[in-house]
């Protein structure tokens, strides 16, 4: 699909020379384009438009990262590598609804920029240049001024979800292109109605990357997916944190509890003792012989260097232990 | 689902080498003599066993890549000692603190701190490194206590 989308772009988008009016123009006539086919549908005006823009936004999308794809064919050690941050992008795109066709504009007027600053990309750290950063300011304020009459026309959409999907999004699919052009320069895109002094950047870029990491965090911790909010997970963090260390500290008690079948196991298992028995199959299958991975022991004989025994000898050597333990009484329970 | 765009490096040794590090560390314990001696409390005992396990996690999971590793194992090797290293610590402690409290957000770091009394050696660290800390640490406890189960399992009489 990319590919039947790539030919009819490309003519229209290999010039670097259009200006951004004559790439709205482009946009509006392809949304109309849209607005055709689709309007046969009986569903109700909002399913309507939704469906437009999701449709919109997939086409687009597509054709811009293709042409990402295009300008990294020039420089990059593997086309796919590229892409595959840019189709998470284009998924984190498609799922927010919200962001009408000030994406792509955006992402049109990016790429203009970058073909005019010599393919100065951004990335999400802190090095910024003041100037430059004014400047992409003052061009996002042009295209969303010149688009909005066009979201206007569309239908009610909040003006901040757009800034921060279209923002997101550059932000995204610079990333995506960042790694096909590996540069120095790095450009923060700052949205509208928010600071673009140095400290509120660096809080935001600090407090985006404890962000990703609170979602690593939510992966791991089992049960965190339910609690939404920062403030809730990392609760939800901290109780786990001490519950383990709580069963750390119970099950160290009960090893102390257990300390002479642990001195007998300990003793066995370094000091290495003779095959004893072999030829009772069924006592094996009975006790339980530490096992660690269904494998036990032999992991463990397996590590351990030193030890030139076969493979049978520590779980003989356990077996032993073990119907020792059971021939005496109360043996673990006097401690 | 992460796993390939995951920036945080998080790998941590298989159950075995837990195991291995636990045991080992548990034979030297045996070896002492006030340890084996029925006049000694469990109490003792266990707390001993306790500072076992941490020990031994430690050192299984990276010992100095880590920085939860690396102060674990000062503070177990300095509780003999008298704790020198605890003043640089502080020290260290309270230009963070300046630092922290010129650009602090007020929801996080409740609970922030929390976890960094938690977490072993988190007080001197950022909150972006202390989730990474907390991420390793998690892991690392959680097969620990993987280890300690089995063998708890495998001991007792049935």
């Amino acid at each position: 699909m990319l590919e039947g989308l790539v030919s009819p772009e490309n003519l229209s988008l290999s010039s670097m020379d259009m200006s951004v009016l004559e790439r709205l123009k482009w946009l509006r006539q392809q949304q109309q384009k849209q607005v055709v086919s689709q309007s046969s549908d009986n569903s109700p005006e909002l399913l309507q438009i939704l469906q437009f823009h999701e449709s919109n936004n997939d086409e687009l999308l597509q054709s811009t990262f293709s042409h990402f794809q295009m300008l990294g064919s020039g420089f990059g050690p593997n086309p796919n590598m590229g892409f595959g941050p840019s189709r998470e992008a284009m998924d984190g795109c498609i799922s927010r609804r919200s962001s009408l066709q000030m994406d792509p504009v955006d992402t049109m007027g990016f790429m203009l920029k970058n073909s005019e600053e010599n393919r100065t990309i951004s990335s999400k750290n802190k090095r910024k240049s003041e100037v430059k950063r004014r400047e992409e300011e003052k061009t996002e304020k042009k295209i969303k001024v010149a688009a909005e009459t066009e979201s206007n026309m569309k239908g009610k959409s909040s003006m901040s979800n757009n800034t921060e999907a279209s923002s997101d999004t550059s932000k995204e699919t610079s990333k995506g292109a960042s790694e096909i052009q590996k540069l120095d320069y790095i450009h923060v895109r700052s949205r509208r109605g928010q600071a673009t002094d140095r400290h509120s950047l660096a809080e935001r870029a600090r407090r985006e990357k404890i962000s990703k990491k609170m979602k690593y965090l939510q992966d791991i911790v089992p049960g965190c997916k339910k609690v939404t909010g920062q403030a809730g997970m990392l609760d939800e963090i901290i109780n786990y944190v001490q519950s383990l260390q709580t069963q750390v500290e119970f099950l160290s008690m009960k090893l102390a509890v257990l300390n002479s079948e642990l001195e007998l196991a300990l003793h066995a298992y370094f000091t290495n003792l003779p095959v004893v028995n072999a030829s009772k199959p069924s006592i094996m299958v009975d006790v339980p012989l530490f096992p660690l991975d269904q494998q036990g022991s032999l992991d463990l004989s397996v590590i351990n260097l030193s030890q030139t025994t076969s493979i049978e000898a520590p779980s003989a050597s356990w077996e032993t232990q073990s119907r020792s333990l059971f021939n005496t009484s109360s043996l673990g329970f006097h401690y | 689902m992460a796993s390939a765009y995951n920036p945080i490096y998080t790998d941590v040794p298989e159950k075995d080498v837990f195991a291995l590090h636990f045991l080992q560390t548990l034979s030297n314990l045996r070896t002492q003599n006030s340890f084996s001696s029925p006049d000694n409390k469990t109490s003792d005992r266990v707390k001993k066993i306790k500072k076992a396990a941490y020990v031994s996690m430690a050192r299984a999971a990276g010992a100095t890549n880590r920085l939860w590793s690396r102060s674990l194992l000062h503070q177990a090797a300095k509780r003999n000692n008298k704790n020198v290293r605890f003043l640089r610590r502080k020290r260290r402690v309270t230009w963070l603190m300046r630092r922290r409290s010129n650009r602090g957000d007020p929801i996080e770091d409740v609970a922030a701190e929390r976890l960094r009394n938690l977490v072993p050696g988190g007080g001197g660290m950022e909150t972006s490194k202390l989730m990474e800390e907390t991420a390793h640490y998690i892991k690392c406890l959680s097969m620990q206590v993987k280890v300690m189960q089995c063998l708890v399992d495998g001991l007792s009489p049935k």
